[in-house]
């Protein structure tokens, strides 16, 4: 059991010693269902942290939200950021070191073991509740959420609701870490890629046109990029302006700069929104499921992450971010690489 | 002019708007949104908010403005395309998003008057829907000026008795609406009189979410542009589109030219969202940018919504409808960062 005094206790410690600038982690929400993210710069605010299944923001973004700011800061302050992660949030962190965006000593990590649970999908709890509202959410012991709607109390277990990114999760606890709390637990995944049976066992067509139908949807508000923790690019294909400008940029040179996308919500776009972030992510992707929580228009987007994390390990024997010692995927390559596919 | 219609008989009036394109919020899987519908049996009246306003069909993500075509000889031909004359009825408009609408009336009729939205707000008629049990948790109208009873920007609004409708028109384009299918609709009772001020009584009271004393908050938020407040509230934010391109009252857009052929030069200038929350949203050709991170940009929101627009139309560019509070993914909640505005020292 993750106890949640203890992980306040030392986020504390490390606060008072001012071994980190600040640590980010988790609060309980205003509204919403799910737990809020929260910057803690004293010491003495550590009690506002919290761990429970509804924790489900990845948190890494922030450290890279943090580099980023930190390049733009003439006097940066150095020091690491303390950082509450779960196993799969953990991993983004190796990615991050492994392709040299931030080193070890930039994060000192609270890693918080999921061990028997998870978190929880939200779509899952509305569809429980059949429709009706939710007037109140609370974690209670043994594992339950009490739901109060307008027809009283319900009891649902955690164990039913789960994210499916939890339920074919390889790794339930931290991968690297400063301080673990909870038990580094095994639990057996019968199917780490069961999500996207159901398409791959799909023709061609069938597929073409699930796709065609989801990605229609979406309205380019790149939540999915933007919260991805993967996503640190200072140029994005996808933007209009998909160039660094500056000063001595010349209007010339303005001007011939190709656009990949265009800015209009139409299928071929975005298509290539979506078909260009998910090749960047083959290999990268660390499955924490936060682009397809966020969109707001409820594209499944992780079945393509899921499908290229496949493609990685089944070609390549690589998974993703258990090691930031070993190099990544694309910058790397074995003898015995498979090249059939190269013609 | 105030009828009663069953719900049994609703339907047959949408048959009768032959020459209208008629659109309503529809279920896909688990979420509603407006669409354009043909079948009225698809019209899902029960329906929590949808994720896009109305606004996505008077001011629709992409418009094209123009279309150019350059032949290697002779002078381009530039050609203006306006929205297509058509008659647009959106039934089930939610009181806050039709209150949106007159907000974004009071922008775009400003000289010279925006040509497109304009003829696209013209020709559709809004029907509404009071809604009777709020259809979000996050909904606060009732703090703006609104109610889910307003009829602010409708021409129809249409409250649920029971297995029937009150429909009550306010316009000629509502009185027009009724008069196409006038034999299915009867004549109010006192009974249903009555029942109609009772549901709008109880609807009030059953919004849970409210912002008080919002004037005293404009008030502070004058004195608070440089203030360390955005960067402690924006740490969390993600920079996303969500909130401003689901917000009814949010209207800002790019203009850009999309090339659909280099020779002979081809292609169409379309205007499209865009949102103050994107970083390249206030980046100047040189490179600068004015609002270079995100406490900036929340900060632009906020005071847009609860500063400027009052300066500007005496009004806040906010109707209630909660949207961007239930869809932000990291839990930026509009109404406790204008609470925390009120107290902060
Ligand atoms: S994917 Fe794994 S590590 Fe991540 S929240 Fe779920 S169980 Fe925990
Ligand atoms: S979050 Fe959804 S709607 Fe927004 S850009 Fe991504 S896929 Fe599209
Ligand atoms: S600011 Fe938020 S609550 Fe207000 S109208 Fe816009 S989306 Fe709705």
């Amino acid at each position: 059991m993750v106890e949640m005094e203890q992980l306040q206790k030392e986020a504390k410690e490390i606060l008072k010693q001012g071994k980190v600038k600040f640590v980010i982690g988790y609060s309980k929400g205003s509204q919403n269902l799910t737990a809020t993210p929260v910057f803690i710069k004293k010491p003495e605010h550590t009690s506002r942290l919290i761990w429970d299944p509804t924790c489900v923001q990845n948190l890494v973004k922030f450290i890279v939200d943090d580099k980023q700011k930190q390049s733009r800061e003439k006097k940066p302050d150095e020091r690491p950021v303390g950082i509450v992660v779960k196993g799969c949030d953990s991993r983004a962190i190796n990615v991050l070191i492994q392709e040299k965006f931030i080193d070890r000593d930039d994060v000192y990590i609270l890693g918080l073991s999921c061990e028997e649970l998870g978190v929880v999908d939200e779509k899952k709890i509305a569809q429980k509740l059949e429709g009706k509202k939710i007037e109140k959410i609370e974690f209670a012991k043994k594992n339950n959420l009490i739901v109060s709607t307008k027809d009283g109390e319900k009891k649902i277990p955690v164990k039913d609701v789960l994210a499916d990114r939890c339920l074919e999760c390889k790794a339930h606890f931290p991968v690297i870490y400063d301080q673990l709390f909870g038990e580094e637990t095994e639990r057996e995944v019968k199917e780490p890629y069961k999500s996207i049976k159901k398409t791959e066992s799909q023709s061609p067509k069938k597929r073409w046109d699930f796709w065609k139908e989801q990605l229609e949807k979406c309205i380019r508000c790149y939540a999915c990029r933007s919260i991805c923790p993967m996503c640190y690019c200072d140029e994005c294909v996808a933007d209009s302006i998909n160039m660094a400008v500056t000063a001595e940029t010349t209007a010339e040179e303005k001007a011939q700069k190709i656009k990949w996308i265009e800015r209009s919500p139409a299928l071929s776009e975005n298509i290539g929104y979506h078909l260009i972030r998910a090749i960047h992510l083959a290999g990268r992707c660390i499955d924490c499921g936060e682009c397809e929580r966020a969109c707001p228009v409820d594209i499944p987007l992780r079945l393509l992450n899921k499908k290229l994390e496949k493609a990685a390990h089944e070609l390549f024997d690589y998974d993703v971010g258990f090691d930031h010692k070993k190099p990544s995927l694309i910058s790397s390559f074995k003898d015995e690489d498979p090249e059939d596919f190269i013609r | 002019m105030e009828k009663i219609l069953t719900k049994k008989e609703f339907p047959s009036w949408i048959k009768n708007l032959k020459s209208f394109n008629v659109y309503g919020p529809v279920k896909k899987d688990a979420l509603w949104e407006y669409e354009r519908i043909q079948d009225p049996d698809k019209l899902d009246l029960n329906f929590k908010n949808t994720v896009l306003s109305p606004k996505k069909i008077i001011f629709p993500q992409r418009e094209v403005i123009l279309d150019f075509n350059h032949k290697k000889k002779g002078k381009p031909e530039i050609q203006e395309a306006l929205p297509e004359e058509t008659k647009n009825v959106i039934f089930g408009v939610r009181p806050c998003d039709a209150r949106a609408l007159t907000l974004t009336d009071k922008v775009f009729e400003e000289e010279p008057g925006d040509k497109y939205y304009l003829r696209r707000r013209h020709q559709t008629v809004t029907v509404g829907l009071t809604c009777s049990d709020p259809p979000s948790e996050n909904c606060f109208c009732t703090s703006l000026g609104g109610s889910p009873h307003s009829t602010e920007g409708l021409d129809i609004l249409m409250t649920e008795l029971n297995h029937k409708y009150y429909v009550h028109s306010f316009t000629d384009k509502g009185r027009e609406l009724m008069k196409a299918a006038s034999d299915v609709f009867k004549n109010p009772s006192e009974k249903d009189k009555k029942d109609l001020k009772q549901v709008h009584k109880e609807s009030e009271k059953k919004i849970k979410r409210q912002v008080k004393e919002l004037s005293k908050i404009t008030d502070k938020l004058k004195g608070m542009f440089d203030s360390p407040f955005w960067d402690e509230e924006s740490m969390s934010c993600l920079k996303c589109g969500i909130c401003t391109y689901l917000c009814p009252t949010c209207h800002c857009f790019d203009i850009s030219d999309e090339v659909l052929s280099s020779s002979p030069l081809k292609g169409q200038r379309v205007r499209t969202w865009d949102t103050c929350q994107f970083p390249y949203f206030t980046m100047h050709s040189s490179g600068h940018n004015p609002r270079p991170d995100k406490s900036s940009r929340l900060r632009q929101r906020i005071l847009h919504k609860f500063s400027y627009f009052v300066d500007n139309y005496d009004d806040y560019q906010c109707t209630g409808c909660g949207r961007c509070i239930s869809k932000c993914p990291v839990d930026i909640d509009i109404i406790e960062v204008l609470e925390k505005v009120k107290d902060y020292e």
